[in-house]
């Protein structure tokens, strides 16, 4: 009951948040120089056709008014026409949503679970010359900039070896159904997940390393060794289920950039997603997309960060909520 | 069951990219299309597709740079009066839309009237028209309301881009061109049909076996998106497409490693287009002539060429190009590098060096593609070296534009146009002219201008426009630096391509297809 009325509490304050984010974009995308009509316009930008665009689109209005009429709308939960297209941008999102989710899903249970547990593996050795390759090889990883790494696994699979495509999601000649064309879109996958889950791996070695070996040190493991438990009811009972407080904060965070972190990846790989969209729609000044995509992932954000608090209280009872 | 994991890479890799027996041309592009109704508005990522769906009354392509300002698609001749005011067009009798109807002269006039009423960016190319008129089928007469030797040239310049014919039977009942169901399920006239379009991956046509100039070579054509040029490069580079289009190309200081290639032929293209500086009047130094003609000997052109273009760009000398020798007064020509002599211009323009070493400060800016980027880069240099304490600033193309437009600048690079007509001048340098951003004004050279517009006499016309060419090298308010040079990437076998001279005159337009041939031994 208690937990039911904290749910619905944070689910309530989430409005006035997205109210909030909702404004502060709208002010930064304004405060960029450019709109629309001069990419509408385009070769010869004819000022009277691009008057034109600007009234149309509300452009000509204070800039209160074409806030005012903004909320009003999402209000009534519509998100509008793109300007570029002239489609709904609810719907020009939700094509996009699920290859983003493919992606950055598949890639980070990848890495945290292959994390955590490398990182679990590392802790208990500290100091070995292994432990030391693999974390100077997490940081190497956590450091390196994505878009670097899916261009050089572009060289050697798709253009040296030429075993993987390098780009898109599916052959544009290939199978549209069944196990032809899951398989296709597995192929495709392979390159952008594995850019995407290098980097994010790093983070979660590093991570489950220092907290996994941070409660191998607590005195109660100590106790529980010399009770006489056997190691690896220690290791999972014991330390793995403390240390997995951090770890499942990153992972709520990182849950909530699931729609969005994987912008750069999308574009090196060509990858029809959420990512592109939003780097298409910033380039072009298409400020309804803009705004109805951060509006998403805004939400996506809150919803991690409540179900972290949530799993917070099931993974330690002296959380109360 | 145990799946060994090399087995299953294996199987994973086997899988074929599917084996086709007839030519399938993958052109990459950078943007995904906006929609594929070329008429509202100018769309990078639609031209490609579209300009291949549909036709268009005139058009050009590359061999502007051989001389051929427009040829006709829809049209298979035209006649203009002696006035210079009346054009007679004559459609081609066979051309058929996509659903099997005929393209009549109503079709011309429908798309044209409603360009007009719904001031699309194509407009402005009509905007000397006073009525069409279509006494049958194939026949359709322009009327102008005064004489316009820029009309046809340039009305098949805008064709690339937003001047496409549309079916009236299928739109008269749209409000505009960009509502209803065939916005993007397009149907046009064109040598390929639209077959499936995949948000954000590809637009997918098929050759029109009934196409009336005879079926296209290609029969699937497909549009990639590749937003990233180094992965374009890449997929190029392992064979994905033969064609790697001169927006993705590489610095042409890579150009020796190209062409060293036995597997890549390396195409240049000369275009109608410079790369030049616009100098903004308004700003305190700019505003001075001298200024402007130390910055002319400051810069040194042979050494861009040689640090940024392995020497493989025509360096500027002229307010003109050499692909439009005709209209070039040679007579005009721009100062050649001599930095003791920019010093003395400075010194005398009232900038002496002052006690830190520089006479005064400029922000140097440009588009955002790599040739400009380059320029501007040895540009700030330059300057530096006379005492102008140069700096760069850079910007997205959509914030450097409207950075421009709002004349917020001191040098900027930019793309001039010089053809396919030499009305150009007038749209760069005029006081009101749509490409004017340096705030140049001259009277003489208005009224010029906008006579040599209107006179059909060739001799007559290239003596006001040589006039121009001396007024505007006098004041200088833009510099030419180099003629542009498209470069671009093709595999042995296939030809044709719009940039390469066996797609001259044949492409139907910068973005057609039409023109190409595969290999001959491709399945």
């Amino acid at each position: 009951m208690r937990l039911l009325r904290y749910f619905l509490f944070r689910l309530l304050q989430m409005f006035p948040i997205a109210l909030f984010i909702v404004v502060i974009n709208f002010a930064l995308i304004h405060l960029a120089p450019g709109d629309v009509s001069i990419l509408l316009a385009g070769e010869g930008a004819d000022p009277e056709y691009m008057q034109s665009i600007r009234e149309s689109y509300g452009l000509d209005r204070p800039l209160h008014e074409q806030l005012g009429a903004y909320l009003g709308q999402i209000l009534q939960g519509d998100l509008g026409l793109s300007f570029r297209t002239r489609e709904p941008v609810i719907d020009i999102i939700a094509e996009r949503i699920p290859a983003t989710l493919l992606l950055a899903g598949t890639a980070l249970v990848l890495a945290s679970i292959a994390g955590v547990a490398i990182g679990a593996v590392m802790a208990r050795r500290p100091g070995s010359a292994l432990d030391t390759a693999v974390t100077t090889l997490s940081i190497s990883l956590f450091s390196i900039p994505v878009f670097w790494l899916g261009l050089m696994l572009i060289l050697l699979f798709a253009v040296t070896l030429r075993w993987l495509p390098s780009s898109g999601m599916v052959s544009i000649a290939g199978p549209r159904e069944g196990l032809g064309f899951v398989l296709d879109v597995v192929r495709h996958m392979i390159l952008p997940v594995t850019a995407l889950a290098a980097v994010w791996l790093g983070q979660y070695v590093r991570l489950s390393r220092a907290s996994v070996s941070e409660t191998l040190a607590e005195p109660y493991v100590t106790t529980a060794r010399a009770i006489g438990f056997p190691e690896r009811r220690v290791m999972t009972r014991f330390a793995l289920r403390n240390a997995m407080l951090p770890i499942v904060t990153v992972l709520g965070l990182e849950l909530g950039l699931l729609l969005s972190g994987a912008v750069l990846t999308e574009t090196v790989f060509s990858w029809p997603g959420l990512g592109r969209l939003i780097y298409e729609a910033i380039l072009s000044r298409d400020t309804p997309v803009i705004m109805g995509a951060f509006l998403i992932m805004s939400f996506t954000v809150m919803l991690a960060a409540l179900l972290t608090d949530l799993l917070y209280a099931a993974l330690d009872p002296r959380v109360r909520l | 069951m145990t799946l060994r994991t090399p087995t299953l890479l294996a199987a994973l890799m086997a899988l074929p990219t599917l084996a086709m027996a007839e030519t399938t041309l993958v052109m990459p592009q950078q943007d995904e299309p906006r929609t594929l109704s070329p008429g509202p508005s100018s769309d990078t990522g639609g031209h490609g597709p579209t300009s291949n769906i549909y036709s268009h009354l005139v058009v050009m392509d590359w061999g502007i740079v051989d001389g051929v300002a427009a040829y006709g698609d829809l049209a298979e001749s035209w006649e203009v009066s002696d006035d210079a005011t009346t054009y007679t067009f004559k459609l081609h009798p066979d051309a058929m839309w996509h659903d099997g109807e005929p393209v009549t002269s109503e079709d011309v006039k429908f798309t044209y009237e409603r360009i007009m009423e719904e001031g699309y960016t194509f407009s402005s190319f009509l905007r000397d028209v006073e009525s069409i008129e279509t006494p049958d089928d194939q026949t359709v007469v322009i009327t102008l309301n005064k004489p316009n030797m820029a009309f046809l040239p340039m009305m098949a310049q805008g064709a690339q881009w937003t001047g496409k014919i549309y079916p009236e039977h299928l739109w008269a009942d749209q409000e505009g061109f960009d509502t209803g169901p065939y916005v993007n399920e397009p149907i046009g006239s064109g040598p390929f049909k639209f077959v499936r379009w995949d948000r954000g991956s590809a637009v997918v046509l098929e050759a029109n076996e009934d196409y009336f100039r005879g079926a296209p070579e290609v029969d699937t054509l497909i549009f990639r998106t590749i937003p990233d040029a180094n992965v374009a490069r890449a997929e190029f580079e392992a064979g994905q497409f033969p064609y790697l289009p001169f927006n993705y190309a590489p610095p042409l200081a890579e150009a020796p490693m190209f062409e060293a290639d036995p597997e890549i032929n390396v195409v240049y293209t000369p275009s109608h287009f410079s790369r030049d500086l616009q100098l903004n009047l308004n700003h305190e130094a700019l505003g001075n002539p001298k200024v402007r003609e130390a910055i002319a000997y400051a810069m040194d052109r042979e050494e861009m060429n040689r640090l940024a273009f392995n020497n493989s760009w025509t360096p500027g000398y002229y307010a003109g190009v050499s692909s439009l020798q005709q209209w070039i007064n040679e007579d005009a020509r721009f100062p050649e590098h001599d930095a003791a002599k920019a010093e003395e211009l400075l010194d005398e323009a009232g900038f002496p060096r002052g006690d830190d070493g520089w006479r005064f400060s400029v922000k140097v800016t440009g588009p955002n593609i790599s040739d400009c980027t380059a320029i501007t880069e040895i540009l700030v240099r330059q300057l530096r070296e006379v005492g102008i304490e140069a700096e760069l600033d850079r910007f997205d193309q959509s914030t450097w534009f409207s950075r421009i437009q709002e004349k917020q600048f001191d040098i900027s690079c930019y793309f001039g146009r010089y053809g396919p007509d030499p009305d150009a001048y007038r749209e760069h340098f005029s006081t009101d002219g749509a490409r004017n951003f340096m705030s140049y004004s001259d009277a003489e050279l208005d009224e010029l201008a906008a006579e040599a517009n209107t006179i059909s006499d060739e001799e007559t016309r290239r003596e006001m426009y040589d006039r121009i060419q001396e007024i505007v090298v006098r004041d200088m308010p833009y510099i030419n630096v180099f003629e542009e040079q498209k470069m671009s990437l093709v595999r042995p076998g296939w030809d044709g391509f719009a940039v390469m001279p066996a797609g001259f005159n044949k492409s139907i337009s910068w973005f057609g297809v039409y023109g190409v041939t595969g290999p001959d031994d491709a399945e």
